[in-house]
């Protein structure tokens, strides 16, 4: 094989200490592997607790493994860099700015503010539907506006790898749908390599290549289900024989964990 | 004393704020009908006043609000006590010595603050002395600064300290604290070092409660300082109160007040001015 991968996680171990001094340690992942391919589109499934925003903070760099290597495009991750874009469950815009200085936060924070960064800034507003809304502020958006402008003020830095932690979670089921069409039709245009942890199993099977099932703690990979479903997908896909008997598999491995 | 004014799910921006549509929200209608209302419960309450002074009809328990005005203009440039400060002079001693006290009061007020938010060690410090002091009203000081610092500006300018730091201590640290990890943890993932998340989205979004500190903090160092000169000042609002009463001249009394009451409407009004710039959602 010839290319690289997107991301490589070998071995990852990650605890959390107790609340108290006796209280042991919790164990969030023990020896975690996963592998992405480049423009691959995965999402990390599993209970609450089976570590799997751990693993994306450890991606993002906002926290380091206790053992094992995580690398992103060959290079061990260090820190928090906008070269890793990555969407919170709330879309975490700074309320004191405009829409238009949301985005421009990362090319000024970068000291790359230029007229190239503006054109693109307000190109990729365009391109989220935001055209209009540019100089209003974040608390005159609604939810799904708020979160396509995120979308924009990570894209301006062209982050290699996409990092999603239940970004549509805390979405109604309208908004929610539309999020995820805006999603597909987004990575159908870029291909940008995407991890997207979800514990929605429909979710997970409409967005994803691949679903990678984690066990509870500690975090463990359960099963790794190729999406093999035709893109573009449509949200009718999910009527189809094939979309139900994926999602029975994904909840089989779920289930089978916990029993 | 609360300083979580602001709600600290401000950032929570989710879906379930009860946009209707996908639209954007229409910008707020400058609230006429309430500012009307306002009005009308001022006038209002002066023309009870005006009822019961004429009723009452004695100058030195209830003046009318005629003669009360006519003072006010009057000491606005008339010394006293004679060869003393004007009516217009002891508000800009008082304000003079409110901004200065305040002013350097917020300022160390967000340092430690901001200090202890940040450094454990220092907040396990200092938390059981501000809970000690936190409670004791900042008047209750007062003959112990004069015992020690004696009348002049000193013990003033302290009075209005203690009444100022722990509040906004107090507000820095909670203002802090609120700021959820995740916005920081946006910033530093669209490129921010650490200093410039720091400046940027931390600081920054703790600004709008710690203005609110400030409005609050504002007031209590009315309250010293009109206390203190009500009982140790040659000059000042509170002194010309004081005195004005002593002597029966209970129009200018009354004016000494309406001067506070005008002056704490203008800093507040400045400060809640800041708030707004700071703060689009409150606009």
């Amino acid at each position: 094989m010839t290319t690289q991968p997107a991301v490589q996680i070998s071995g990852v171990h990650k605890r959390f200490s107790g609340r108290t001094r006796r209280s042991p340690a919790r164990v969030a992942l023990d020896g975690f592997d996963l592998t992405v391919r480049p423009g691959e589109f995965l999402c990390l499934l599993g209970p609450s607790g089976c570590g799997k925003s751990t693993l994306l903070n450890m991606l993002a760099g906002f926290s380091l493994p206790d053992e094992g290597s995580v690398l992103v495009d060959g290079e061990p991750v260090t820190g928090p860099g906008p070269d890793r874009g990555v969407l919170f469950q709330t879309p975490m815009l700074f309320p004191w700015l405009t829409t238009r200085d949301n985005v421009l936060y990362g090319p000024r924070a970068r000291h790359r503010l230029d007229a190239q960064a503006r054109e693109r800034a307000d190109a990729l507003l365009a391109s989220v539907g935001l055209a209009d809304s540019a100089d209003a502020f974040p608390h005159q958006l609604s939810g799904g506006m708020r979160h396509r402008a995120a979308f924009a003020r990570v894209l301006v830095n062209r982050p290699r790898l996409l990092l999603m932690d239940e970004p549509f979670g805390a979405l109604d089921a309208i908004s929610r749908v539309a999020m995820q069409r805006f999603l597909l039709e987004l990575w159908e245009r870029d291909r940008i390599t995407i991890v997207f942890v979800t514990h929605d199993v429909e979710e997970a099977a409409l967005l994803g290549d691949r679903v990678c099932v984690m066990t509870g703690s500690p975090g463990r990979t359960r099963a790794l289900i190729d999406i093999d479903l035709p893109r573009p997908r449509r949200l009718q896909d999910t009527e189809t024989l094939e979309f139900v008997r994926l999602k029975r598999r994904i909840r089989e491995a779920l289930e089978a964990e916990a029993a | 004393m609360t300083t979580q004014l602001d709600a600290p799910d401000r950032f929570l921006v989710g879906s379930h704020a009860g946009e209707p549509s996908d639209a954007a929200r229409p910008a707020r209608v400058v609230p006429w009908r309430r500012l009307g209302y306002g009005l009308l419960g001022v006038v209002l309450a002066a023309a009870l006043w005006e009822l019961v002074a004429a009723i009452l009809d004695d100058p030195v328990t209830l003046p009318s609000v005629q003669a009360t005005v006519h003072t006010f203009r009057e000491y606005l440039s008339t010394s006293y006590p004679a060869g003393g400060r004007t009516l217009f002079g002891h508000a800009m001693v008082s304000a003079a010595r409110i901004l200065a006290g305040w002013t350097a009061g917020v300022v160390a007020g967000i340092v430690i603050g901001g200090v202890m938010a940040s450094l454990r060690p220092v907040r396990f410090l200092l938390d059981p002395l501000i809970e000690i002091t936190r409670p004791l009203p900042p008047l209750a000081f007062i003959p112990l600064f004069i015992v020690w610092f004696g009348i002049g500006e000193l013990p003033k300018f302290l009075l209005i300290l203690v009444g100022v730091v722990p509040i906004m201590i107090i507000a820095t640290v909670s203002a802090l604290d609120t700021v959820p990890t995740e916005l920081i943890q946006a910033g530093r993932s669209l490129g921010a070092s650490p200093v410039w998340a720091l400046v940027t989205v931390r600081l920054r979004a703790a600004l709008p409660p710690i203005i609110t500190g400030m409005r609050i903090a504002m007031g209590g160092a009315w309250t010293s300082i009109v206390a203190v000169e009500l009982i140790a000042a040659t000059s000042g609002l509170g002194y010309l109160i004081n005195n004005a009463g002593v002597n029966l001249q209970t129009p200018l009394v009354i004016s000494g007040i309406l001067a506070i009451s005008v002056l704490g409407i203008v800093f507040d009004g400045l400060l809640r001015l800041l708030h707004r710039l700071a703060d689009p959602a409150s606009r």
